[in-house]
């Protein structure tokens, strides 16, 4: 009897020692689901989406306090990458948020910049050079197209130029059917 | 690496940004970064008593010490007259955006 015990005994302690180095050795940093979405998310940090940045949001996503529709940058191939992992429903990106745009970067007219460093202030990704009453440039690799940069400009000297299509930013197109609110077409 | 520092210099023009990514010994200052990355030689307009430097947006001094991960930028000057600028905008009637300014706002 006495014996019996103790092996249960001896049994538990082990495998609870077992088990507390397991959590010690191999623990997990951070959430690996929130990694996940992050990947997916186009890290523009634009805020569209209502959320302070790109991991917010993934996080929120992470906690089902968000819907997957809500990343304008991220486009359709985004959600339908989202409802993938998730395995949540392909929705239409909700219009609230904004619509989808050709990828572009910001870039700033030289004669009309004073210099007033207010976009530098704005840029999430620090992609302008500059400093008070000196020419600002937009590193254009860097620049994630938030358009963040817009509203502060009080001369209105940045403007979105479309990324053209070249070797490196050309990607093959999905076989997408638009996904439309069906219609009273009846006669 | 206590005792080497990595920074960036960076020449920004419209087309091209140049950047030199630099690992140098810790208390280099900016000059000594512009001097080792070769933007000088590459650019012969930097004109180091006209362009002025800076690291992150804020004017610095050519002895000013770096740290870790800094960015030096050379600047280039305005080519618009800020208050000529301002005395059009009054003249067409327009609002003068103080601060950031409202998203959407027009």
């Amino acid at each position: 009897m006495i014996s019996a015990i103790l092996v249960m005994a001896l049994g538990a302690i082990v495998l609870g020692a077992a088990l507390g180095y397991a959590a010690v050795k191999f623990r997990v940093e951070g959430d690996p689901l929130v990694e996940k979405i992050d990947a997916i998310l186009p890290q523009t940090q634009c805020g569209q989406c209502g959320f302070p940045g790109c991991k917010p949001y993934a996080e929120a996503i992470a906690k089902g306090e968000a819907e997957i529709n809500q990343c304008p940058p991220g486009g359709e191939e985004g959600i339908r990458k989202l409802a993938d992992l998730l395995g949540r429903e392909v929705k239409e990106l909700s219009a609230e948020h904004g619509i989808e745009k050709p990828k572009a970067v910001a870039f700033i007219d030289e004669q009309i910049c004073i210099g007033c460093t207010l976009c530098i202030q704005a840029c999430p990704v620090d992609a302008i050079i500059g400093a008070a009453k000196q020419m600002h440039t937009i590193v254009a690799d860097q620049c994630t197209g938030c358009e963040l940069c817009l509203p502060p400009c009080p001369v209105n000297c940045i403007s979105m130029e479309p990324l053209p299509e070249s070797v490196e930013t050309w990607k093959w197109k999905y076989p997408v059917f638009a996904i439309k609110p069906a219609t009273k077409e009846v006669a | 690496m206590a005792d080497s520092i990595s920074v960036e210099v960076i020449y920004p023009l419209p087309q091209r940004q140049e950047r030199a990514s630099l690992t140098l010994p810790e208390g280099s200052t900016v000059q000594q970064a512009i001097d080792a990355s070769g933007l000088l030689a590459k650019y012969p307009e930097i004109d180091l008593t006209k362009n002025k430097l800076g690291i992150f947006a804020k004017l610095a001094k050519p002895d000013a010490v770096l740290r870790d991960r800094d960015r030096v930028e050379i600047y280039r000057p305005l080519i618009a007259d800020p208050k000529e600028v301002r005395k059009q905008r009054a003249a067409e009637g327009k609002v003068m955006k103080k601060g950031g300014g409202e998203a959407g706002e027009e």
